[in-house]
Parts: C-alpha cells; sequence; structure tokens
C-alpha cells in the first residue's frame, strides 16, 4: 500500500515514514502543501496521513484537491492543534479519521487497519489466535462453535494485540488505544492487568492460551 | 419580583396612600366648603332682600298698624327662612352662626346670618337661614361624587400606568432576555442594537454590548492561545514518544535499556495525561466543545459497568448498578458526559479499598434525572472539594503523585453542560451526584 505522509515536523516525519516502511507500507513524506500537491498529482495513494498546520497553508485546503485526483484514497488528518471546528471540518470535507497528536504509533496502525477494512480492501476480517478464530464483522471470538463473551473492550485489547503480534505493547500503549488519552493519571493501564486476566481466563476455559504472553515488567504480545 | 410589577404596585400604593389622606381630610374640608358656600348664599341673599326693601319699602313686609309684628317666611320643608322684625337695641348685628328656631313647633337647626339696618329711621334685623340638615345632605352628595370620582381615577390611573410601565419597559426586558439571560456563551450573544427611545436603555444596551465585545475578543485570543499552546506542547511530545516507540519495538535493545526505555515511556505518558488535561480544562472553560449530541445516559452507566465490573471484582469491591427509566440528553456533549461520570467511578474504583461497595444509580428525582456515584472510600477532603468548586486549577496538599484534575474536569464539564453536582464526602465515603435538568431533554 502507498502512503502520502504530510508532516512538516521533521522528526516526527522521520519516525513515522521508518515504522510505516517497516509494516511493508511505500511512504512518500511531503513537508510542505506544494509539494503535497505536486506528489499527489503523479503518484496514486492509498493512504494520506495528513497534517493540518502546514508552513505554506492549512492541510485542510488539500483534501479537495486530494478527492479530486484520487478517487479511493483514505484520508487520516494527524494534528496538535486542538480546535474542534478543524476535527468536523475534516471529516466533513471527506477526511476518513482524525488522530490527535501525540499518538501512538501503533495507534495509528490500528485506524489505518480498519478504515482499509472497512473500504473493502482488507479481505481478512476472520482472524486466527491458536485453537480461536477472531470475527471482525461480527466482533466475536469463538472456540469452534462455541463463542467467547469477552466484553467490548476485551474484544478491542486482543484486536489490538493481534494487529501488532510479536511487538510487545505496554500498558500505556494499550490503555490509549481502548479509553484515549484524557483520563486521570495512570490508573487506565491497571484496568488492563484485569482485561487480560479476565480474557485469559474465559478463553483458557475452552483452550490453550500460551500464545498470550506476559512481557515481565513491559507488557504483554501476542506470539506466532 | 418584576419590575414592572414594583413599578405598578408603587403606583398604587402611593396614589392610595394620597386618596387615604385625602378621603380623611375630606369630611372637613366638604363641611368648610359647604358652610361658606352657605354662607355666601346667605349674604347674597340678604344683599337682595335689601334691595327689594328699598325698591318697594318696607310696608310689603311690616305695617305701619303695629310695627312690632315682624314679617315672616320659610318654605314648606322648612329648609330656609326670612325674617325681618324692628331692632330695639342700640348695637348693630352683622354675623353668622347656628342656632335653633322654632318652627311650627318644631325644632330646626339653621345656619344663620343676621343682619341689622337702618330703613326711614327706624332699625330692623333681617334674618336669613338655611337648615344645616340641607347643607349636610349636600355635603353627603359631594363625598360620594368625590369618592367615585377618585376610584374611577385610581383604576384608571392604575391601568393606564402598567400599560405605560410595561411599554417604557419592553426595550429593557428584551435587553436582559436576549442580551444577558439567554446567552451562554459569548458567540451567542446578537450585537443588533435594540431599538429604544429611551436614553438610559440605549446605554445600557451599548454597554452590555461594549461589554460582550471585549469577553469575546479575550475568548478569541484565549482560543489563539490554546490553539498554538496546544501545537507547540504535543509536537515535541508527539517526536518523544514515536522515538521511544521505534526504539521500544527494536530487537537489538538490552533489558536494562528496555527498563529505560518504560521509565521514559511513563514520563511521556504523565506528560500527555498533564498537557491534554489542562487543554481540555481550558477548551472547556473556553466552550470549545459542541452540544449537538442526543444520547441514553443509561447507556453511559451500562458500558462503564461493562468495563468497570471485573476491575472491581479483581479489587474485591462490590459494584452495583441500579438502573431505573431511560433518560435520553440532548443537545449535549456525549464524550465529554462520559468522561464526567467516568471520572467519578474511576475516582471511586482507585480510593475505595477491598470489601467496600461503589453504587453507580441514575433515576429520576424531583424533576430531574440523577446519576449518583456513591462509595465507601474515605472521602475527599472539604479543603480539596473547596479549590474544586473555586475553579483552582493546581490543587493544593493533593496526594503524591496525583494531578486532582480528574475532579477539576468532572466539575468543570458538569459546570458546561449545565448538570448540577453536588459531592457529599465524609470518613464513610463519597457520594457525587449529577443532577440533569429534564427542561432540556
Amino acid at each position: 500500500m502507498r502512503v502520502l505522509l504530510v508532516e512538516d515536523e521533521k522528526q516526527l516525519g522521520i519516525e513515522i515514514k521508518d515504522f510505516l516502511e517497516r509494516e511493508g507500507y511505500i511512504c512518500n513524506w511531503s513537508q510542505n502543501l506544494k509539494d503535497a500537491s505536486e506528489k499527489l498529482a503523479i503518484n496514486p495513494y492509498d493512504f494520506v496521513l495528513l497534517d493540518l498546520g502546514l508552513p505554506d497553508g492549512n492541510g485542510l485546503d488539500l483534501i479537495n484537491e486530494i478527492n479530486a485526483y484520487q478517487e479511493d484514497v483514505s484520508i487520516i488528518i494527524l494534528t496538535a492543534r486542538s480546535e474542534v471546528n478543524d476535527k468536523i471540518e475534516g471529516l466533513q470535507q471527506g477526511a476518513d479519521d482524525y488522530l490527535s497528536k501525540p499518538f501512538s504509533l501503533l495507534e495509528l496502525k490500528a485506524r489505518m487497519q480498519a478504515i482499509a477494512r472497512r473500504k473493502g480492501g482488507w479481505n481478512n476480517n476472520l482472524l486466527e489466535i491458536g485453537a480461536f478464530q477472531m470475527d471482525l464483522n461480527s466482533k466475536l471470538v469463538s472456540h469452534g462453535k462455541v463463542e467467547i463473551p469477552l466484553t467490548n473492550k476485551e474484544f478491542r485489547l486482543l484486536h489490538f494485540l493481534m494487529i501488532n503480534k510479536n511487538r510487545v505493547l505496554n500498558r500505556f500503549q494499550l490503555a490509549e488505544h481502548l479509553w484515549g488519552d484524557h483520563l486521570d493519571d495512570d490508573h487506565q493501564s491497571n484496568y488492563i492487568d484485569v482485561h487480560i486476566k479476565n480474557i485469559r481466563k474465559k478463553m483458557g476455559a475452552l483452550a490453550d492460551v500460551d500464545w498470550l504472553e506476559t512481557v515481565r515488567g513491559l507488557g504483554y504480545k501476542i506470539r506466532k | 419580583m418584576r419590575i414592572s410589577k414594583k413599578l405598578l404596585l408603587y403606583n398604587l400604593l402611593s396614589k392610595g396612600l394620597i386618596l387615604l389622606v385625602f378621603l380623611t381630610a375630606a369630611p372637613f374640608l366638604l363641611k368648610y366648603f359647604a358652610f361658606n358656600n352657605t354662607d355666601n348664599q346667605l349674604f347674597e341673599k340678604k344683599n337682595e332682600v335689601l334691595g327689594i326693601i328699598s325698591e318697594r319699602g318696607m310696608d310689603n313686609f311690616i305695617t305701619d298698624d303695629d310695627p312690632s309684628i315682624g314679617f315672616g317666611s320659610y318654605n314648606i320643608l322648612k329648609e330656609e327662612y326670612i325674617l325681618l322684625e324692628l331692632w330695639q337695641y342700640d348695637n348693630q348685628v352683622d354675623t353668622i352662626f347656628v342656632e335653633d328656631r322654632i318652627l311650627e313647633k318644631e325644632k330646626v337647626t339653621y345656619r344663620v346670618y343676621s343682619h341689622t339696618f337702618k330703613f326711614d329711621e327706624n332699625t330692623y334685623i333681617l334674618e336669613i337661614g338655611r337648615s344645616i340638615e340641607t347643607i349636610k345632605d349636600i355635603e353627603s352628595i359631594l363625598f360620594n361624587i368625590l369618592i367615585v370620582t377618585l376610584i374611577i381615577f385610581l383604576v384608571l390611573t392604575s391601568f393606564l400606568d402598567s400599560l405605560f410601565t410595561e411599554k417604557i419597559l419592553r426595550p429593557f426586558k428584551r435587553i436582559i432576555t436576549n442580551k444577558l439571560s439567554q446567552i451562554h456563551e459569548p458567540q451567542q450573544f446578537p450585537y443588533l442594537p435594540e431599538t429604544t427611545t429611551t436614553d438610559e436603555f440605549k446605554l445600557l444596551d451599548e454597554s452590555i454590548t461594549e461589554m460582550m465585545g471585549r469577553i469575546q475578543k479575550s475568548f478569541n485570543q484565549e482560543r489563539e492561545f490554546i490553539s498554538h499552546a496546544s501545537h507547540e506542547l504535543k509536537t515535541p511530545i508527539s517526536i518523544l514518544q514515536t522515538k521511544v516507540e521505534a526504539l521500544f519495538s527494536s530487537e537489538e535493545v538490552s533489558d536494562r535499556q528496555m527498563e529505560k526505555l518504560m521509565d521514559m515511556q511513563l514520563t511521556i505518558q504523565k506528560m500527555k495525561k498533564t498537557v491534554n488535561a489542562l487543554l481540555l480544562i481550558s477548551k472547556v472553560n473556553n466552550t470549545q466543545f459542541l452540544k449537538s449530541d442526543s444520547f441514553n445516559v443509561n447507556k453511559i452507566i451500562a458500558d462503564l459497568k461493562e468495563e468497570s465490573i471485573a476491575y472491581a471484582e479483581d479489587k474485591d469491591i462490590a459494584l452495583i448498578i441500579d438502573q431505573n427509566e431511560d433518560f435520553v440528553l440532548s443537545n449535549s456533549n456525549l464524550s465529554l458526559c462520559n468522561m464526567m461520570i467516568q471520572n467519578a467511578l474511576i475516582n471511586a474504583l482507585k480510593y475505595t479499598t477491598e470489601r467496600g461497595e461503589i453504587r453507580l444509580s441514575g433515576h429520576f428525582e424531583s424533576g430531574r434525572y440523577s446519576v449518583n456515584v456513591k462509595d465507601t472510600g474515605p472521602g475527599i477532603s472539604d479543603e480539596l472539594l473547596k479549590q474544586v468548586k473555586d475553579g483552582i486549577v493546581f490543587l493544593k496538599d493533593v496526594e503524591k503523585d496525583k494531578s486532582g484534575f480528574g475532579l477539576q474536569i468532572m466539575y468543570k464539564i458538569a459546570l458546561y453542560l449545565g448538570i448540577e453536582i453536588s459531592i457529599k464526602s465524609s470518613s464513610n465515603g463519597t457520594n457525587v451526584s449529577f443532577l440533569f435538568p429534564i427542561s432540556e431533554h
């Protein structure tokens, strides 16, 4: 998948580009509107990751141009600004999602996958975890024909770990994925331990769940 | 009490008081005027009689045959009488007095004008009297006319006063309603001048508009500041977070380095939460959130239950949910409302100890919908609550490593969404109540 990253902050741009390339995306990077506009005119993209505060103008101005050149592109707005109107205007103009800085790169990846799945570009809606099946459409986890009664949060937690399998995710990253980052102090990360415990309890009653590992002092990961 | 009602009441009372004074003095005044008028009439009649005598001579009244027999005349109801006779004394009389007279064996009290005069070298006395009863009748008629006139005057003037007051105060009421009481946020203020011919109201309207302009400007400046501060603070945190995440996922990092990276992530997380909390409080104060959602408050409670029940069980806390009828809140903000109730529940879960109890309930109460989060934790100190209510962002004496932003955010959101919040706390626990207005539902 081809991604156009429009981000004027050099250090941030380097990290996002590296991350996306490690994840298998082909990533072009523009640091201003003019360069982004030129790249859009030449290359087809699946995703545009668009910062709003750019040195030569507002990123929102680029949305109409993106839609004019490329029909199937998905746009995710990345911004550190806090104006509620930016979000509404961006989504009204055709952006698919809105991610406030500072965000976790893993969260960005999850959002991109969700959009790809929603738009039909992702065929694999049934994931296998050990002896279990995870249906992303019906949001159900089952073992054979037995459905496992996971709560919404437990399902999302398991799915986030699945998206990033073989990668250790710490409690902060997991908590941020579930609740965002407005909650008081680090209390939410304690919830993560309880949710993991419950997932193990519910799924472990039917089959082995040793693929869900606790990495001592760091977090959790799903092993291949 | 409304100003128009106050003015009407004042008018009625002041006029009523004046009328009361007037009515108390009226009998005396009427008596004075009635007697004065009678005296004038008696004086005029005396002149008429003297004119007739001078024209026709005394013979028509007193004959020379027996001058000691005077002339007397009265009407059939004995309301008036005239007496003319020789005056045999040396003194001259010209006086008015009240005295009884016996006419046909009937005693009648008269106002009498007595006057002596010389005619053909004789002195005569002329008495003209009018009965006191007649004068009192006139007084009574005048008194009744006066009362009726005054009552009609009072009613009519009060009615006209009320109409005039309503009319003259109409622009004032429009200013109060359209430019003050209905304005919850500076953006809602209508800058069109109010149509009025009253100078004071014009001045008031201009002053309010000018004041609101200054507030609006200050709001806009604050909004701009928040936007810039948000960008300037969040961008470096973003860079740090992505760099640490990149290292964290690297396979070449040793365990010791990984521990250090976790510490860095914890610090970044704290920075993020502090910046986000401060920006959230500023944005709520600056009314930067829309109120366009309609949602069921019970659904929020149900979702919170789902995500918290396992944690409560793990801590051996009884989390009891009491939900009554559904309550749909309109023109509000779902994510803020969710955050507000969630903060109360998180605080309860955080501070309630093992084998404690948390009760989360939603029910209708005294015409409002009440969501209560009641716990058996150690309670919140009065000093801390006072600081929160006073809008102090950086709370003093909070526990080490705790910011107290959760309480502050909860309080500010409630204020912004027009939800009454009540926090009752003692050493036996805390009860946070959110009272939702049903009228906005």
